[in-house]
């Protein structure tokens, strides 16, 4: 720190630390694991993880639609946090230090929702007529329309997991996680067909489990022990959810039990891989950053090339 | 000094004083690496945002403006009327003042997925969401303002047999017109707030840049959307304001100048 930025700090470091939470920087306490989403099976392994047993106390706070959690990360107020690749690289690029340790879905998990007709075989289709809810600032959203253009459909705002309007329109298509709204449809008696984003070629890891480079500097021991936790809650969800199910369930009484074990049980093929059978659950590659990266620049988010390696950190 | 320039120097000067304050103390903060910039953005940056995005902030501008303006529309004619017939007997504000106060506990954001079903993406719906969100200040502030004529005057309305039509053109709503004004003003924020939170949902306008930018971590862009809204909102509160001293100024005291 030089001499200006230090006078400047000290000046206004005390009220600004209170508001941002940025200097309680000691993960010598509580631990917080902020999520991007509500309790459900998609982070069923940080509620199964025992991190008492890794000599860890981790506060969980779930989020919802918008919780901007690599922010959070960047401002302290969360030490760690659940994050997409997409998103932790672009936050780098804005000069948020965030760093991956754990790739809980292998592949992209999102994906767009349909109702079945015998015209809809492919992704392309889906932006041939009707509505479509999407979030439009997504990149992967940028990536379809660049694809295959959105001038034939009427794009409409995502409504972030509600499928009333679906259920409505018989010519409506929706983002959706592919093992959350098409399960909801079928409850209320919709048939759907669900294209993976990952189909387009876009296939960034999702629901990353991540952290700051200066916590990962500054105290190395923490951050592997956290790794380590999730991965064995992990396995022991993947082996049998039931138990944290139902304490997920207490939070989140919003989806019902069957529901959870539904989810659970679908999941599993976007969590364990041909790469995790071999590297272990949560592993991630050079190669897919450099994708990823690559694609993130071409599409604008990114000014600057960046290296894969700074991204993410195998613990 | 000239005179012109000193009174526009007393009225200018104020406002810009906080404003200059704020902005160096943002600019310094950020630049002086207290707070980063991927939290908040410097001034400059949000000024270079609006620059650089100039032409679709317009176009969401004028978007929005429109829905608000026709939702805080609605809501001062449909807030005035329920608030005069709620005005009309005891009975009936007993009856129907409870369900006037829903308006004011919507949470929006819950029904908004229903709003997109009765009213279709787009412009209809963030009318409707600028129109629930603003229209019960409306209604408690004139019907306030009606029942609190004074009671004098009342008097003398009825010993000179006037009608109830007469007696509340011609007294009890020009003397409610203070408080239906203040009414105005809480609404017409409202109104904006509640257009942009409708576009989260029904797309277009500011709300869908800011949703988009957030989406994207452009802070700055964020930022500068939300500076346009503000800049809406004094439009609408500067309209009330004019309103109020054209209609004020000869007999109330809120707006004679001391």
């Amino acid at each position: 720190m030089n001499r200006r930025n230090f006078l400047a700090s000290s000046f206004a470091a005390a009220p600004l630390c209170a508001i941002l939470n940025a200097c309680g920087k000691t993960p010598a306490g509580k631990l917080r694991l902020a999520l991007d989403w509500k309790p459900e099976p998609e982070f069923g392994g940080f509620y199964a993880a025992n991190y008492a047993n890794h000599g860890l106390t981790v506060d969980i706070l779930p989020g919802g639609s918008g919780t901007p959690t690599v922010q959070m990360i960047g401002a302290g107020s969360a030490e760690f946090g659940t994050v997409s690749a997409d998103e932790l690289v672009v936050a780098r690029a804005r000069g948020n230090d965030v760093v991956a340790l754990f790739a809980v879905f292998q592949n992209c998990p999102q994906g767009i929702m349909v109702h079945p007709s015998p015209n809809m075989n492919s992704i392309g289709d889906v932006f041939r007529s009707g509505t479509v809810a999407i979030e439009r600032g997504l990149p992967y959203a940028r990536i379809l329309e660049k694809k295959y253009g959105f001038d034939k459909v009427k794009i409409v705002p995502s409504p972030g997991g509600d499928i009333s309007a679906f259920l409505h329109d018989p010519h409506f298509a929706q983002q959706c996680f592919v093992t959350s709204e098409p399960l909801a449809a079928m409850h209320a008696g919709v048939a759907t067909k669900v294209f993976p984003i990952s189909d387009s070629g876009y296939n960034p890891y999702t629901t990353v489990l991540a952290t700051s480079g200066a916590l990962l500097r500054d105290h190395p021991a923490t951050a592997r022990a956290m790794v380590e936790a999730v991965r064995e809650g992990w396995q022991s969800y993947l082996a049998s959810p039931t138990a944290t199910n139902a304490n997920m369930h207490g939070v989140n009484p919003s989806m019902d039990l069957a529901t959870f074990a539904e989810v659970a049980e679908a999941q599993k093929p976007w969590i364990q891989t041909a790469d995790t059978a071999t590297n272990g659950l949560g592993t991630m590659t050079a190669a897919r950053w450099d994708t990823l990266i690559a694609q993130l620049k071409d599409l604008g988010d990114i000014s600057q090339p960046m290296n894969a390696a700074e991204c993410f950190r195998l613990l | 000094m000239p005179r012109k320039w000193r009174t526009s120097a007393k009225t200018i000067l104020p406002p810009l004083i906080p404003f200059v304050v704020l902005t160096l103390t943002g600019e310094w903060i950020v630049r002086a690496g207290i707070v980063p910039s991927y939290l908040l953005p410097t001034p400059t940056a949000v000024f270079r945002a609006i620059i650089d995005n100039r032409a679709e902030l317009t176009r969401a501008m004028l978007k929005t403006s429109g829905s608000a303006f026709a939702g805080f529309a609605l809501s001062t004619i449909i807030g005035i009327g329920i608030a005069v017939l709620l005005s009309s007997s005891r009975w009936v504000q007993r009856a129907f003042y409870p369900y006037a106060v829903f308006f004011q506990t919507v949470p929006i954001i819950a029904i908004a997925p229903l709003l997109v079903i009765w009213f279709g993406y787009g412009m209809r719906t963030v009318v409707a969401s600028a129109f629930v969100v603003s229209i019960f200040p409306v209604i408690a502030n004139t019907l306030n303002g009606i029942l609190s004529t004074d009671p004098a005057l009342r008097d003398l309305f009825r010993l000179y047999d006037a009608s109830q039509l007469d007696t509340l053109i011609k007294l009890r709503f020009p003397a409610a017109l203070p408080q239906i004004l203040t009414g105005l003003r809480i609404s017409s924020g409202l109104a904006v707030i509640g257009a942009i939170v409708g576009e989260f949902i029904g797309g277009d306008g500011i709300g869908s840049v800011i949703d988009v930018a957030r989406t994207q971590q452009r802070v700055d862009k964020v930022f500068a959307a939300v500076l346009m809204a503000s800049l809406l909102g004094l439009l609408l509160f500067g309209l009330i304001n004019l309103v109020s001293t054209l209609t004020l100024r000869r007999w109330h005291a809120s707006e004679q100048q001391p």
